[in-house]
């Protein structure tokens, strides 16, 4: 994938936590059967390239995949618990809460950057969940901003910045792979777990409410499969 | 001892291995003796655990059903989530019991049980076929196997024994799950070409079913009673576990 092209389409789904943060500090009714089938097909995706990821990782040296797997998931959910850390809750004005978005679309970048090492299309899928989750993301930080005092058009920058860091994470871990073919495996990994993670932790219990069970696992597995079936030539 | 007689005894083995791989299986209720009294909590923990089990063993599945078919392998996968989705529209229309339950939470039981035997066939035909590659194949197949079925155990029970099931009982059913093995393991040996090539539709119909359950039945019950960061980690750290058995046993 072109680092040119994965920055900029990359750096357009990061606006869309700007977009969240708008809609959702004005109410909009970030609710409903449509947003839930969304996210369903988003988590889908993401579980389609997930599998398309550890296979490649499995492919090359499954031990290193596997631990970047754990690797992955532990420290989603270390980033997830930070702005309960003691320390990081002393920062003023909420800004606890745009560090840990900031940290969480960093490790997003990785599997985005990881997905694109095995070519447009997963760079591309990825890309395209992460707009959509994107929008959810933004919508909870940009009222959580509005609430301590910030005004809307600045949350809805320091959303956007926050997200920024996933499109050159993205770029660095594909440049990275590119680099250090040993680095690969384990990158590949990473992405499975930071991909589940998000999934079940974050897409998954939204989807539920919106729209549920029944029609949220039918719209997860066929996203899934679909991506999976694209992803058998993927190496 | 006459051709016949040597085609006599090989079927014997062959069902003998597959009823090991089988009762292997209710090995997976084990652990549960050490768990005296289960909260909400911790059902939803055990559900967590199912579910990455699960996940992971589908991975699995697919995996190796990719390798066979890709096209064959998510149309088989298709048809794994549509039959789930017509049990449990049967389910809903009666009202199921299981043992002394019933209600949502004996459909919840049956529907595990009912999905863990049904991926048991594919898991008999690997068997049957495994000794149509010769006797070394097929008992590094049956060890494994049997192997691999512990876990599959364990997640039977820890949707099981929650809702008040037995240890013995959740042994037996999760054994029960497996018989499928030593019936399948026969003809599929007898049949040795004309099945290898379903045998991608059988992987990835237990795989669909597998994970259309985790996502309609064990995370939706999870998500009730703990957090999603604890359930995540969970279940990624099952299925990741999963997959590193799969891959080294």
């Amino acid at each position: 994938m072109d680092p040119l092209f994965l920055i900029l389409w990359s750096g357009f789904a990061a606006t869309m936590a700007g977009v969240g943060a708008l809609l959702g500090t004005r109410r909009f009714p970030l609710a409903g059967r449509g947003l839930g089938w969304a996210n369903a097909s988003a988590a889908g995706l993401m579980l389609g390239v997930g599998y398309a990821v550890l296979s490649a990782g499995q492919a090359l040296v499954p031990a290193a995949a596997f631990l970047g797997a754990i690797a992955g998931l532990l420290l989603m959910g270390l980033v997830d618990a930070a702005p309960r850390a003691p320390l990081i809750t002393q920062l003023p004005g909420a800004s606890e809460w745009v560090l840990a978005s900031g940290l969480h679309s960093a490790i997003e970048g990785i599997a985005i950057g990881a997905a694109a090492t095995l070519g447009a299309p997963f760079g591309n899928f990825l890309i395209a969940t992460f707009a959509v989750h994107n929008v959810s993301e933004g919508a909870v930080l940009g009222a959580t901003l509005v609430e301590s005092g910030w005004r809307r058009p600045h949350a809805a920058l320091v959303t956007t910045g926050a997200r920024a860091l996933q499109p050159l994470a993205a770029v660095l871990i594909l440049e990275v792979t590119g680099a250090t073919p040993a680095a690969e495996p384990w990158l590949l990994g990473a992405a499975f777990g930071a991909l589940l993670y998000l999934i079940i932790a974050e897409m998954l219990p939204d989807a539920y409410r919106q729209a549920g069970r029944t029609s949220i696992a039918a719209v997860v597995s066929l996203a899934a499969g679909v991506v999976a079936l694209l992803s058998r030539g993927a190496r | 001892m006459t051709a016949a007689a040597a085609t006599h005894a090989s079927l014997q083995l062959v069902f003998l291995c597959a009823l090991i791989t089988a009762i292997a299986t209710g090995l997976g209720a084990l652990p549960f003796l050490f768990v005296k009294k289960l909260s909400p909590r911790r059902a939803a923990q055990a559900n967590a655990l199912a579910a990455g089990l699960m996940l992971g063993a589908s991975l699995g599945l697919l995996h190796e059903g990719v390798a066979a078919g890709a096209g064959q392998t998510f149309l088989g996968a298709g048809l794994g989530v549509g039959f789930i989705v017509i049990t449990q529209r049967l389910l809903g229309d009666h009202e199921p019991e299981f043992g002394r339950i019933s209600g949502a939470d004996a459909r919840r039981m049956l529907l595990m049980v009912v999905v863990m035997t049904v991926h048991s066939f594919a898991e008999g035909v690997a068997v049957g076929v495994s000794f149509g590659g010769g006797m070394a194949l097929a008992i590094t197949i049956t060890v494994a196997l049997a192997i691999h079925n512990i876990p599959e155990g364990l997640a039977i029970t820890a949707v099981l024994r929650p809702r008040g099931i037995s240890l013995l009982a959740c042994a037996g059913w999760s054994v029960f799950s497996s018989l499928p093995q030593p019936i399948m393991a026969i003809p599929a040996y007898l049949l040795v070409e004309q099945v290898r090539g379903a045998l991608p539709y059988g992987l990835g119909f237990a795989a669909g079913a597998m994970v259309y359950m985790v996502l309609v039945e064990l995370l939706p019950e999870a998500y009730g009673e703990i957090a999603g960061r604890q359930i995540a980690m969970l279940v990624g750290l099952t299925t990741v576990a999963m997959l590193m058995f799969q891959q080294y046993i």
